[in-house]
């Protein structure tokens, strides 16, 4: 299947509109955290399924032990979510939380998918405002613990051969803590989504 | 003469809210930027008496500028138009000398209120 | 009967029947909804529930937690889920496999959505408790499953210690390790000496116990960090992180002994084992695992053509086999 890449203008909206949303997911972790987040510059573009696990791995600095979070989210557009915090991360979320080192293994989890679920739930319900959908979600679960970044994806069996690829990246000042959000969606969500930014371009 | 107004954003759509959503009957001359360094080149060419004032930015993004400004004592009426939305943000927007701080998605009621309490524009 | 009635009414019954908890609280964690689910698993009724504080009639509830969980759909308008990977269960109820489920109770995914008014303030936060006890006893099986299948694939069928493939991969990923971030490796292989000997002796089944018993051996002299396996027939192979060559020909040299001296007897008889070692640090004009297994290999070599039974520790002037 081919797939016809986005316009200067379409990719140009896409990634204002989800600066946008981002800035609304970062000002909930913000809250949250009471610290101040560092948002810097969305990324949006189309990639073939060969190069996704390339393209997540590209991210991450600290790319030895990660854990992340997955979440799918549904309406006409469709996709998956994967937040992916580096071991440094997880630790400075769990200080700022007040639970100075003494978290255990679940604990730790519940407040990674906590995290991970305000950036999804924050960053989907701002596009979704822009581009008038209400999107549903499922729960998150933890689809990667402790592992090297490029193993993260290598057993998904990817059922598709495009996806557009959006990528959101939060960090907190004065720490090391960094995470990524990825918004994955396949091939008919890329059509559905190039509608929806024309829609938004014609109307000025 | 018109005033000079530039507006600062790394996304041309951003860019044409923006100036769509300033008043008509305005008698400015517009001109854009699509980060920090253009920004602040246009106004040095005197092109910025105001300025819409974007904050994430690639290379040298809102904030710098904001401090630019600051640290070279220059004049410059600056909006700061962002959707980094968090309260912080803001509180340090203006310290660094913006005058104002709008939430993106802008909207033209927002911006003619900003320019008249300022007195910058009346209509 | 008026359209928009009627649906109000099957609504109301369904949230009520509906085999789902759901719970409806305000910002002062007193109860709004109560539904027959929650009824029948916790013995309270709504009577008995609405207009007072949740933890009045749950003590054991996670107070501070949930608390804040609350707090946190109030304050960000978002949705909240746990799940029971986690946190097992919310409320303490009695689940439905009391014979086969072998847990102690029921275990539960919450939702917890923020239930807006006009001007988009939240005004309630609504808790959906699903009973998950047979998926989650489902997984814990497969997981358990899994995990035997994970390891019986990085396993050696005869001897149980690890195979071929895995120390590969271990083997590849140290010297990764090492080639990162630096540090010392060094590795030993080694062979038992006229194993065809043995096998043409005392048969088969013979040579079967001899490869175990040595396993064994090999087990027990090893320290926590180093990985050893069955490399092949009746090669093995034994990964030394930060281990300088000294001490990698010492522990060679421990296990060359302790294979002598082993006493293995198989169907009354003893057979005598003895092995020859080679080992080979890593050092920097060695460009993958491959070279290195390759050094080893040589220094095997030369430990047959010098007479077996011994240990050699590979260097320069040894020809690469």
């Amino acid at each position: 299947m081919s797939i016809e890449p986005y316009s200067e203008d379409q990719r140009d909206a896409l990634q204002e509109i989800t600066n946008i949303a981002m800035g609304q997911a970062g000002s909930s972790l913000a809250q949250l955290l009471d610290v101040f987040v560092v948002l810097s510059v969305p990324r949006v573009r189309i990639v073939e399924v060969d190069s996704v696990p390339e393209s997540v791995e590209e991210m991450v600095e600290e790319a030895d032990c990660v854990t992340v979070a997955r979440q799918a989210f549904y309406n006409n557009l469709r996709g998956e979510t994967l937040v992916i915090f580096d071991h440094r991360g997880c630790k400075d979320m769990a200080d700022l939380m007040g639970h100075d080192g003494s978290l255990d293994e679940n604990a730790e989890e519940e407040l990674i998918l906590d995290v991970s679920n305000i950036l999804v739930g924050a960053v989907l319900n701002g596009l979704g405002e822009q581009i008038e959908t209400d999107f549903g979600f499922t729960a998150p679960n933890i689809m990667a613990r402790s592992v090297p970044v490029d193993t993260v994806l290598s057993k998904e069996t990817l059922g598709w051969s495009h996806a557009l690829f959006i990528e959101v990246n939060f960090s907190l000042e004065d720490r090391g803590f960094k995470c990524h959000l990825i918004m994955l969606m396949p091939e008919e969500s890329i059509e559905l989504m190039r509608q929806s930014l024309d829609k938004i371009l014609e109307s000025f | 003469m018109s005033l000079p107004v530039l507006v600062v954003d790394d996304s041309g759509m951003s860019r044409k809210l923006t100036i769509r959503a300033l008043p008509k009957e305005w008698d400015i001359e517009i001109s854009q930027a699509a980060n920090g360094f253009e920004a602040l080149e246009a106004y040095h060419d005197g092109k910025a008496h105001v300025m819409f004032l974007d904050l994430t930015m690639p290379g040298m993004d809102g904030f710098e500028v904001l401090e630019t400004l600051q640290r070279e004592g220059l004049d410059c009426f600056v909006i700061v138009v962002s959707a980094d939305v968090q309260p912080e943000a803001e509180i340090r927007a203006k310290e660094l000398g913006a005058m104002a701080f709008i939430r993106k998605p802008i909207n033209s009621e927002k911006v003619i209120e900003i320019l008249s309490e300022y007195g910058i524009y009346e209509h | 009967m008026n359209a928009d009635i009627d649906s109000q009414s099957f609504l109301r019954f369904i949230v009520d029947r509906v085999n789902v908890g759901v719970v409806v609280l305000n910002k002062e964690m007193e109860v709004l909804l109560w539904n027959n689910f929650m009824e029948l698993n916790s013995g309270y009724s709504s009577d008995d529930m609405i207009g007072k504080n949740l933890f009045e009639s749950f003590s054991d509830l996670p107070k501070k937690w949930l608390e804040k969980k609350i707090k946190s759909v109030f304050i960000l308008k978002n949705f909240a889920f746990t799940g029971w990977e986690q946190r097992s269960y919310l409320f303490r109820f009695k689940h439905n496999r009391p014979v086969t489920g072998n847990i102690d109770y029921m275990r539960q995914n919450c939702t917890f959505l923020p239930i807006m008014n006009d001007a988009g303030e939240v005004q309630a936060v609504c808790i959906t408790v699903f009973d998950v006890t047979d998926t989650s006893i489902y997984q814990t099986k497969l997981k358990e499953a899994m995990g035997r299948l994970e390891e019986m694939s990085i396993r050696d069928g005869l001897t149980g210690i690890y195979n071929r493939r895995h120390l590969e991969n271990q083997l590849a990923s140290e010297f990764d390790r090492v080639r990162r971030y630096g540090g010392i490796l060094s590795i030993i292989l080694f062979d038992l000496d006229h194993f065809k000997n043995i096998n043409d002796t005392y048969g088969h089944l013979a040579g079967d116990e001899v490869l175990k018993s040595i396993s064994s051996r090999l087990e027990a002299v090893l320290r926590n960090s180093d990985i050893a396996g069955r490399y092949g027939g009746e090669e093995f192979t034994v990964i030394l992180p930060n281990t300088d060559a000294e001490g990698a020909a010492i522990l060679a040299e421990r296990l060359r002994k302790e294979v002598e001296e082993s006493e293995i007897i198989y169907d009354g008889q003893k057979i005598p084992v003895t092995i020859s070692v080679g080992v080979t640090l890593l050092s920097d004009n060695i460009e993958n695992h491959e070279m290195l297994l390759n050094q080893a290999d040589t220094a095997l070599y030369y430990c047959k053509e010098n007479g077996r039974n011994q240990v050699k520790l590979f260097d320069k002037t040894m020809t690469l086999i």
